[in-house]
């Protein structure tokens, strides 16, 4: 007896300002005695200033080198030594730093997490900007510049946004950019974003709320409010791009792939929550058109779980992204046919039965996403810092089941369209390709 | 104006123990299963002794192909109708094959995890194998492999084994085979190993999540009632490293901005008696982020985004490896260190203060890791694996807690071993190779990569 679309749960959650104006958010859950500390700062890259690309990203490494009372390497050493583990990240509408410990350190979590808040500015200088901007241009190697397609998402930026569009970089920068940062950008960085009024604590796990909110209020309440700050670079945009933008990447590739990306409204919006199942419709798991055509029955496509994605960007407009890697052999123009095609398909319409197995994936997909308390601490404050609200986890699922077929066929049409994408290709280059032969 | 509270020292922990499971056979075959009260997810999975370790010589990767081909169809259903029927239900497929099991399995919402087990045991009991869906398979994993060695790490990782280990030996190559190994599979062959390998006695069912009202033996008996098979021993396979000594390889990648380096060696099967000190040593080497060599490497140098190192140990033998992504400029200077953090680690050990901290890690994270069904399932599969004890993780732990410096710094001396020191760099080989003899790391051998 199958039971179709599972129950959805509702998660406990309340919700508390400080005095400073520091969001605390506490959930209980007894299940593990551990516990998730997560804070999401209101500043990613589409804040830097022009020549300053990457510098979001490249201060939230100078936030694991020490703060006031915290010596240089001592913040992941005391996390690790705690049981825990921890990391950070930075994204064009926010960064956040997390740890998740046993929960009998949540204490030491919290003030560690406290002590840089509100006292970083001690522990900066010179030797850790020079070597964590060394480790930055080395994570930028790594994961693009020596990576085979390495440059698709800083092409799809470039492309997908015009020219001084606080999306129009990526989160790495450039090299120059990193280069030309300076000590002084990071206290004045520091200074004007990092404050308790522009932050969100969630507490996720084995605690109780009382006594987690006089824990916050102990380590956090001290840190002074900034009151205000500027106003972020406008990210308003034309919500279709009204023509397609097409280029071509000869590189060190081993097989063709394309990349093909539309403007979609933000994360937050009903039009978002429709291309999601639409892209599980499209692009999700084995049931999905592309795997059935593409992969099963033409045998063009090299077979992913996920071919169609969105960014959950707040600003301006988004981009749904289908990443399309072409088999062994095949025409990369025969492909991106049989991608369109698939896609004007889509558009005339959706059976019942597809809406019904994509919503069954999508659920069972949010409940993996929020079944680890540090899963869970980390989207109440995506939901607090970008949508205002961390109760909305709640409504997000209930919300993006009612989308019906005629919703889905409606945005494919709408959104989906030639004069709304950004078509991107690698091809290898041709000593590649004779080395491939071979 | 800031007033800092004081660092605050930990509360009282509360007592934590890997969860209970039960161990039972049924209809002739092994079953265990954990009750995670609360969980919405489930897990069911089939954890099966037909590893990579075990494939026939000159097959390499049949048994990631199997594990693949178990999902294309069965029981009246093609590839397509069977993706669908589980993902009508939110279960998602996960297969996977290591050098010591082949495992698959569903995720599923809990109130479907009979349904999802049923759809398991089609799989693993009757999938169709047809002509056409075994070619597909085999070619989508032949141009897998041509994009996965398109990756400097990837290569190097590759390459380190088959310099470490004897040609012929099967650890020489990748778990996952080679396009030449693949290239010759034959359909029969592929048949041939889920016949002989995918068996009823061979297999163990796990079963993790909420299972109040759950009839746990009813999903044992969807799995093994009358599924026969006959018992197909397994012969050790040949794991040989090369001779002693060092040597060296570089496989030049022009134009490369960052070369991968990697230093190692073979190393010691899982089942060794000092396994906890061996392991606790060289998660200060190379396990965290605070390890010997992410810190020389990382956060003084600046040579790298992260370095790592230790020991993965299996069935029938393993290797240690250490490895970093490092500019290009850097290559050489970035080798010496790596090297003299490794010897240094061997000849003199860890200080106190680092075995205490990563005692406390190592037990402490215990809790953290285990909070969720996937990877308490995986641990009931790593049990089943191994042949480990019911008590096992309770007692990894308390060892963990009580292994001494004496035993960590003598593993140190043992299973670290510099004069035979095999060294791999992937990179821009005109920017280094000159200088990479002064490094003492013995004969350099150059090859081009795709070559």
């Amino acid at each position: 007896m199958l039971t179709g679309v599972p129950p959805t749960p509702s998660f406990p959650l309340s919700t508390h300002t400080l005095d400073n104006g520091l969001s605390v958010i506490i959930s209980e859950d007894r299940l593990a005695p551990v516990v998730a500390v997560n804070i999401w700062y209101d500043v990613g890259s589409r804040h830097e200033q022009a020549g300053r690309t990457g510098f979001a990203h490249l201060f939230e490494h100078l936030m694991f080198q020490g703060s006031k009372n915290v010596a240089r390497g001592e913040h992941f050493a005391a996390v690790n030594a705690a049981g825990g583990t921890l990391n950070g990240t930075t994204w064009c509408d926010r960064t956040n730093y997390y740890e998740t410990v046993p929960s009998h350190h949540l204490a030491t979590a919290l003030w560690l997490e406290a002590d840089r808040m509100g006292g970083l500015l001690d522990a900066l200088d010179q030797d850790n900007l020079d070597n964590q901007r060394d480790v930055v241009k080395n994570e930028k190697r790594q994961t693009r510049d020596n990576q085979p397609y390495g440059a698709w998402l800083d092409l799809l930026h470039e492309l997908g946004y015009p020219e001084g569009h606080p999306y129009h970089h990526s989160t790495i920068g450039s090299m120059a950019d990193l280069d030309a940062a300076l000590l002084e950008d990071a206290r004045a960085f520091y200074s004007t974003w990092y404050a308790p009024d522009n932050a969100s604590l969630a507490i996720v796990g084995d605690v109780d709320t009382d006594e987690a909110l006089k824990l916050a209020e102990t380590y956090f309440g001290g840190i002074a409010s900034k009151g205000s700050f500027p106003e972020a670079p406008s990210t308003a945009i034309e919500p279709r791009i009204g023509r397609e933008i097409r280029d071509v990447v000869t590189d060190r590739v081993p097989i063709p792939r394309t990349f093909v990306a539309y403007r979609t409204a933000p994360f937050g919006t009903a039009e978002f929550d429709a291309m999601q199942v639409a892209a599980t419709v499209l692009g999700g798991g084995r049931g999905s058109r592309l795997y059935k055509s593409l992969v099963l029955d033409q045998q063009l496509l090299q077979p992913s779980d996920a071919v169609v994605d969105s960014w959950p960007f707040i600003g301006g407009a988004t981009l749904t992204i289908a990443d399309l890697p072409a088999r062994e052999g095949v025409e990369i123009e025969r492909l991106e046919a049989a991608y369109h095609s698939e896609v004007d398909r889509l558009a005339s319409g959706v059976t019942d039965e597809e809406i019904a197995r994509a919503k069954a994936l999508i659920t069972s997909q949010w409940l993996h996403h929020l079944a680890s308390v540090d899963g869970r601490a980390d989207t109440f404050n995506e939901y607090a810092t970008l949508l205002g609200d961390p109760a909305l986890v709640n409504e997000a699922l209930p919300t993006i089941l009612r989308v019906s077929a005629e919703d889905v066929k409606a945005v494919v049409a709408d959104v989906m369209r030639p004069d709304n994408r950004v078509v991107l290709t690698f091809i290898p280059s041709e000593s590649d390709e004779q080395e491939a032969a071979a | 104006m800031t007033s800092a509270a004081a660092r605050p020292a930990p509360g009282a922990p509360r007592p934590w123990h890997f969860p209970a499971f039960e161990r039972r056979t049924v209809a002739g075959g092994s079953l265990m299963s954990a009750h995670l009260p609360g969980r919405p997810l489930a897990v069911a999975a089939l954890v099966i002794d037909a590893g990579a370790a075990l494939e026939p010589r000159g097959q390499e990767g049949v048994a990631e192909i199997v594990s693949r081909a178990l999902a294309e169809g069965a029981a009246g259903r093609d590839s397509y109708e069977f993706g669908v029927a589980g993902e009508r239900i939110g279960a998602t497929w996960r297969s996977s094959t290591d050098w010591d099991s082949l495992r698959i399995g569903f995720e599923v919402p809990a109130p479907d995890l009979a349904a999802a087990t049923a759809l398991l045991a089609d799989a693993a009991r009757s999938a169709d194998f047809a002509d056409d869906a075994l070619d597909r398979v085999l070619d989508e994993r032949i141009d897998e492999i041509g994009i996965e060695r398109s990756q400097p790490a990837v290569l190097a990782g590759e390459a380190l084994a088959a310099a470490i280990f004897a040609p012929g030996s099967r650890y020489a190559a990748s778990d996952g085979g080679d396009p030449e190994s693949l290239d010759a599979l034959g359909r029969d062959d592929i048949r041939r190993y889920r016949d002989a390998r995918i068996r009823r006695d061979a297999g163990t069912l796990v079963v993790v999540g909420d299972l109040e009202g759950v009839d746990v033996d009813a999903l044992g008996h969807t799995v093994f009632d009358g599924w026969d098979g006959t018992p197909t021993a397994g012969s050790a396979p040949d794991v040989a490293p090369r001779g002693a000594g060092r040597r060296t390889v570089v496989v030049d990648r022009p134009g490369s901005v960052q070369s991968i380096v990697m230093v190692g060696h073979d190393g010691p099967p899982r089942a060794i008696d000092d396994y906890v000190a061996m392991t606790t040593m060289a998660l200060v080497l190379g396990g965290m982020f605070s390890s010997r060599l992410n810190m020389k490497l990382r956060e003084e140098k600046g040579y790298a985004y992260g370095a790592f190192g230790g020991f993965d140990t299996r069935k029938h033998g393993g290797v240690f490896a250490a490895r970093a992504a490092v500019q290009s400029e850097v290559t050489v200077p970035a080798l010496a260190d790596m090297v003299a953090e490794i010897e240094r680690v061997h000849r003199d050990g860890l200080t106190a203060d680092e075995l205490e901290q990563a005692r406390a890690y190592r037990a402490g994270v215990f809790p953290v890791n285990f909070a969720g069904v996937g990877p308490v399932a995986s641990g009931l599969g790593d049990v089943a694996v191994h042949g480990f004890a019911d008590n096992h993780f309770d007692a990894l732990r308390a060892k963990i807690l009580e292994v001494t410096l004496d035993e960590v710094n003598e593993t140190a001396q043992k299973y670290l071993r510099p004069e035979d020191f095999v060294t791999v760099v992937v990179g821009d080989a005109a920017g280094f190779a000159d200088d990479l003899g002064s490094l003492g790391l013995g004969p350099i051998e150059i090859v081009r990569d795709g070559q």
